[in-house]
């Protein structure tokens, strides 16, 4: 089949960009991947990208299709070929280029180290067996054990771009790893660790490392995991465990967010009285409800009831966020009624990502 | 259609707008709302990452109401209420173990089990449904005038797609088609995907900012007349926030920010005291103006 | 010189990094050298499983593991070799787990063992199937935690040799560009397999037997190159592997008449039969007319979605994304191909080679513990192990030995040589050799081997080898230049066909994966119970023998 391609190219030298078409012929199983080998092969050897496995364990060929990350070997191009679509081909975001398709990964694998990622038994000298662990304990971190450091979720981190210095879904992801693990022995100070400025309250749960993840990992909900366990743990001294703390009481004496108070519950009365002009701004449209007759749910004892019950029945902590452990979630897909799959051509991404440093 | 109408926290107090917006707008579309009263907040991402039993049982809690009503349906009108009760649908849905221990739990405080048997879907999904947009030309007789809108979905009605999955979610239209079918004119824009920050923007303004400055500039920069989002959550970050960002940026963004119940309420006719423009922060006065309203 | 180290290891796959991390804990300076980064290694993409003794499914014994390895070897393997590997094989799966290796798990929370082909006892533990993923992982994090040094995404070229000593390596900066000298007192090659020398294979593209060039061309002798294992199920046309855990599981090979041909050609183990003899009995199915598109059939159905959820998930994945069908309702079609060397560098039990200060480990060695047909688990196994051994080795010479020496004509040699394959615009670009290469191997030298064919296979190389003298690399520019080192992989593929083609045509005789069936059916021991070996000696490779060393186990009639 006749397969179009745009690529960003990017001089390794000089950072210049262009936008360029490529126009070649491919088999009709043929993958992204193999696309660009048949351009770097036969028509521009200066292509420039990474490979290896070719069959999504490595994590090496992650790159941007229309301005969302991809492992180009899974990328099958007939479907795309077939719409008449034009895909343009860039770098993954997030991460300085080095050259055309390739990008730096020292700042991802910074940011795995920064979380000392390696097991912590709590002993020097090995027992001679295996320690015993259930495949139930072991399935607390199927879905983290299944990353490939491949670097998808961190080129769509919207919480990234704003704070390059979010540690962002993958390492936090790895450090789920080792903290649901029931063989590590460093909880706490793993958690004290991912709480920091930009820890696990920095993630603006967007779900786009959940929805690129090319594995299955779901980070989004390991880093609800980290967050849930933190609080479990007592360790809420952030503004945002206190934020998710207040929401909890909220539902619990009103049933519903009593925003008046959220910001000195979750930001003490300094904090509060430094948001007054904001907050002054907000009342006289009625966006603050003043403090007065509170707005209650009908039967929220029941909701009380419910909390009083489910927190005597022990789910804590990372234990009570369930992710569907049956495969891999990316395959299993909910189809709503109606959904609109066949959608014109509307491109975000052929504008280029701004130039990062 | 008769449906069971969960308001959310922000529809009820901070966002009236909202709920008296759909509230007049939903029997013109044909849809009956039932409200449930004896219901909480959904939780949001906060009770999901601070007590996740909890969470789950106050949407079991929701879902379960809302099928006593005998409705197919649980009319959401918030993005966040909406990932959250889908997530615990699709969670109770699929794990009959699960269901079955939520069950007796909701069964001791007394609320009624829930059997999986109710769908929830968000208002945008429908109007946009079937023939959603032909009976909508007829509601929105007053028409937009050509009035130049750009839509922004925000995060959780588009991801994680398994658990929404009503349109693609890198390329989603329903909003765009709408915009049309009002007699506006849609407006493309990367960031009408991204985040707007609101999660955060309490507890890291600075990031949430980062983020909430994409859309409001590049829809400014795209010369739209206003935005509008199916989340109020998006819509306190757009609107009650834009302030901050006008001081952060020295920008003089002055981005009128609808909801969509506004935006067709207002293209159908619908009264001031229905639609109440008033208590948005950025003033919706040129839009008003535009549409000679 | 860049640097120098202690030990420096060439490819960070399972068995570079457990040498390196073994020659670390003994107190060596330590140093990793890969083209890629180290978790992006191959040794990753193995699936179902580790083979140990360790008795939890069975009861089980590090003397059964090795008899059916020698068996499996048909009995080319030796056996020194493998007794060393089965006996430290348990100890060190259980090293694994304490670094943190997530294992599947019995039902009293022990580390799970799965059935495998050709194995008396259930005796693979696995991770679901990603086995290797999880290794790699649990490896480099321990590489993390050490910070060892890495030179990521240095490609390796050449040896240095002064003095009768390897004394480093010289490697293209692919990051950064220019050639760069890094000396050791000790060099340990770990860098895997040569796969990609055919059209249908398993291996990933980086898989192109650098290592095993790297030895050849100082002198080092290879042994026994013409035995490449053909894993039974294989996609078509990619390669791409479908574990052999599918099988471990219960899974059925059917022809295009549905019937589960194995009963003919390996009554008693079935689908677990040796790799070897499932491949043939595969390839003679299609030939015969019984294939579908040139496959046969993998049917998973029976087993049910829970079990291939739970166990068998990445398989589905691969199944779905490359096959584009879901096992749980279809079967999958596979064929043979090319997936595992079970020959390499020459090492001796503690991964020496014949050259002072050269070590290897892994696929790219061959000590041998698979002989002619390797066990299914046995690689995982013998990475881990042998790495340890040789990383132990390798430190232990290094620290009572102080003097690094590299000449500098040897970095100006290089550097010229590279300058006259860079300058060059006038040519052939490297992918038509290299896919001619590839299909004719495929064709001529795969899982059924024949006279005519491996003579004219010669042949074809040789041609091939002349052209790839005027192989034009048209990126000239320093910054990742992958269009470089892929022109000089070529170079590393050709010269092992060589090697394997001589090979292939000496032994006269059918032995494990090395299929003779036209001419030479049988199996020879009394004139080939023995290793082939080649030296490159004026551009060629010259045949020399080597014999098998035998403890226990006299040879005997295989049969599954």
């Amino acid at each position: 089949m006749d397969v179009a391609l745009k690529i960003w190219r990017v001089d390794g030298e000089t950072g210049e960009r262009e936008l360029k078409t490529y126009e070649v012929e491919a088999p009709e199983w043929a993958c992204l991947l193999d696309v660009l080998d048949i351009i770097k092969d036969r028509h521009d050897g200066t292509l420039a990208y990474r490979k290896s496995c070719r069959m999504m364990i490595c994590g090496s060929c992650g790159m941007r299709m229309d301005g969302r990350a991809i492992l180009a070997c899974k990328e099958r191009m007939k479907p795309i070929v077939e719409r008449g679509h034009v895909p343009v081909i860039s770098s993954m975001g997030n991460l300085p280029i080095v050259k055309d398709l390739v990008v730096s990964m020292d700042p991802f694998w910074d940011k795995i180290r920064a979380i000392k990622p390696w097991l912590d038994p709590g002993y020097d000298e090995a027992p001679e067996r295996e320690r015993i662990v259930s495949q139930k304990e072991m399935n607390v971190i199927a879905k983290e054990s299944l990353c490939i450091m491949c670097g998808c979720c961190v080129s769509e981190c919207n919480a990234m771009e704003a704070d390059p210095d979010f540690r962002g879904p993958a390492a936090l992801a790895k450090e789920m790893r080792f903290v649901g693990d029931a063989r590590d022995q460093d909880d706490v100070p793993r958690l004290n660790t991912v709480n920091d400025e930009h820890g696990v309250w920095d993630c603006t749960r967007c779900y786009f490392c959940n929805e690129r993840c090319p594995k299955g990992v779901d980070p989004r909900d390991a880093i609800a995991k980290l967050g849930a366990e933190s609080i479990k743990q007592g360790i809420d001294h952030d503004l945002g465990a206190k934020h998710a703390r207040w929401f909890v009481i909220s539902s619990k004496t009103t049933g519903w967010l009593r925003e008046t108070e959220l910001v000195p519950k979750t930001q003490g009365i300094l904090g509060a009285l430094k948001e007054t002009k904001f907050a002054i701004a907000l009342a006289r449209r009625g966006k603050v409800p003043p403090p007065g007759p509170v707005h209650v749910a009908a039967e929220v004892d029941e909701a009380r009831a419910l909390y009083d019950l489910v927190k005597s029945q022990g789910r804590d902590g990372a234990l009570g966020i369930v992710q569907g452990e049956r495969g891999l979630a990316r395959i299993e897909h909910v189809e709503a009624e109606g959904a609109h799959r066949d959608v014109p051509e509307v491109t975000p991404g052929e504008t280029p990502p701004p130039a990062e440093g | 259609m008769k449906v069971a109408y969960y308001k959310g926290c922000l529809a009820s107090l901070s966002a009236k707008e909202l709920d008296s917006s759909t509230q007049a707008l939903a029997p013109k579309l044909d849809i009956e709302l039932d409200e449930l009263d004896a219901v909480t907040c959904c939780g949001a991402g906060d009770i999901h990452e601070a007590e996740p039993d909890y969470y789950l049982h106050l949407n079991a809690r929701i879902l379960a109401y809302g099928a006593e009503t005998g409705a197919d349906t649980l009319m959401t009108i918030c993005n966040v209420c909406t990932l959250n009760l889908r997530q615990a649908n699709w969670q109770l849905k699929n794990d009959d173990e699960l269901r079955e221990r939520v069950n007796k739990n909701l069964q001791t405080v007394g609320v009624p089990a829930y059997d999986g048997n109710i769908e929830v879907k968000h208002f945008l999904w429908l109007i946009a449904e079937g023939d959603g947009y032909e009976r909508l030309k007829q509601v929105a007789h007053k028409g937009l005038k050509g009035l130049k809108v750009a839509p922004f979905y925000g995060c959780q009605i588009l991801r994680p797609s398994k658990l929404l999955g009503f349109e693609d979610p890198d390329k989603p239209h329903s909003l765009e088609a709408i915009i049309d079918a009002c007699g506006g004119e849609a407006i493309d824009y990367p960031a009408k995907i991204k985040c707007c920050g609101f999660p955060i923007i309490q507890a890291r303004e600075d990031t949430a900012l980062g983020e909430l400055l994409q859309p409001i500039e590049q829809a400014t920069e795209a010369g739209a007349d206003a935005m509008v989002t199916p989340c109020p959550l998006c819509h306190l970050s757009l609107d009650a926030w834009q302030s901050k960002l006008r001081e952060r940026t020295g920008r003089d963004f002055h981005m009128p920010i609808l909801h969509l119940s506004q935006l067709i309420g207002v293209a159908a006719g619908l009264e001031d005291s229905e639609l109440k423009f008033k208590r948005h922060v950025v003033s919706v006065q040129p839009v008003l103006d535009k549409l000679e309203v | 010189m860049e640097a120098t180290h202690d030990v420096l290891v060439v490819g960070a796959g399972l068995a570079g990094m457990r040498a390196a991390i073994e020659a670390h804990d003994l107190g060596a300076d330590v140093a990793l050298i890969s083209k890629i980064h180290p978790v992006r290694s191959h040794s990753g993409a193995a699936e179902g499983g580790i083979n140990a003794a360790l008795g939890n499914a069975s009861d089980d014994d590090p003397e059964k593991h090795a008899y059916d390895t020698v068996k499996g070897s048909d009995y080319l393997g030796d056996q020194d070799a493998i007794e060393i590997l089965c006996n430290e094989a348990p100890g060190d799966v259980y090293q694994l787990e304490h670094w943190g290796a997530i294992f599947s798990r019995t039902e009293d929370g022990r580390i799970a063992q799965r059935p495998f082909g050709a194995a008396g006892e259930p005796r693979t533990a696995y991770a679901a199937d990603i086995t290797g993923h999880v290794l790699i992982h649990v490896l480099y994090e321990q590489v993390m935690k050490r910070d060892l040094r890495t030179y990521e995404e240095f490609f390796a070229w050449k040896l240095v040799i002064d003095d009768d000593r390897c004394q480093g390596v010289i490697a293209w900066d692919l990051l950064n560009g220019g050639l760069k000298t890094i000396g050791a007192k000790t060099v340990i090659i770990a860098t895997g397999g040569a796969g990609r020398l055919y059209q249908g294979t398993t291996n990933a593209y980086a898989c192109t037997g650098d290592g095993m060039t790297m030895a050849l061309r100082v002198g080092v002798p290879l042994k026994d190159m013409e035995m490449m294992q053909f894993h039974p199920t294989t996609l078509s046309p990619t390669g791409v592997l479908i574990t052999e855990g599918t099988r471990g599981e219960g899974a059925y090979l059917l022809n295009s008449e549905g019937e589960r041909f194995l009963k003919r050609y390996a009554p008693n183990a079935m689908e677990l039969a040796s790799r070897d003899v499932i491949s043939r009995a595969e390839q003679t199915e299609i030939d015969e007319g019984r294939g579908v598109d040139g496959s046969v059939l993998l049917d998973l159905r029976h087993l049910g979605a829970e079990k291939i959820l739970e166990r068998l998930h990445g398989t589905r994945e691969l199944a779905m994304t490359f096959a584009l069908v879901d096992p749980i309702h279809e079967p999958i079609p596979v064929r043979p191909g090319a997936h595992y060397h079970m020959g390499g560098i020459d090492t001796d039990v503690d991964g020496k080679t014949e050259l002072e200060g050269l070590y290897a480990a892994g696929e790219c060695a061959c000590v041998s513990v698979h002989g002619a047909n390797r066990l299914g688990g046995n690689a995982l196994m013998e990475t881990i192990t042998y790495g340890k051994r040789s990383g132990a080795v390798a430190a232990d010479w290094a620290l009572t030995h102080t003097t690094v020496a590299v000449p500098p004509s040897v970095e100006s040699d290089a550097q010229r040589e590279l300058k006259t394959l860079l300058d060059r615009s006038d040519g052939e670009r490297p992918w038509r050799i290299r896919d001619e290469l590839a299909k004719t191997m495929h064709e001529n030298f795969g899982v059924f081997r024949r006279e005519k064919q491996m003579k004219e296979q010669e042949q074809i190389v040789g041609y091939l080898r002349e052209r790839y003298e005027s192989v034009v690399v048209e990126d000239k520019g320093e910054v990742f230049n992958n269009d470089l080192t892929q022109a000089l992989e070529l170079g590393f593929l050709l010269e092992l066909a060589d090697c394997m083609l001589v090979s292939g045509l000496a032994r006269k005789e059918s032995r494990g994966a090395h299929a003779r069936p036209y001419d030479y059916p049988e199996r020879d021991d009394e004139n080939y119970l023995k290793h082939t070996i080649v030296r490159w000696i004026g551009g060629r490779p010259v045949l020399d023998w080597k014999p098998v060393t035998i403890s226990k186990w006299q040879p005997e009639e295989r049969k599954y």
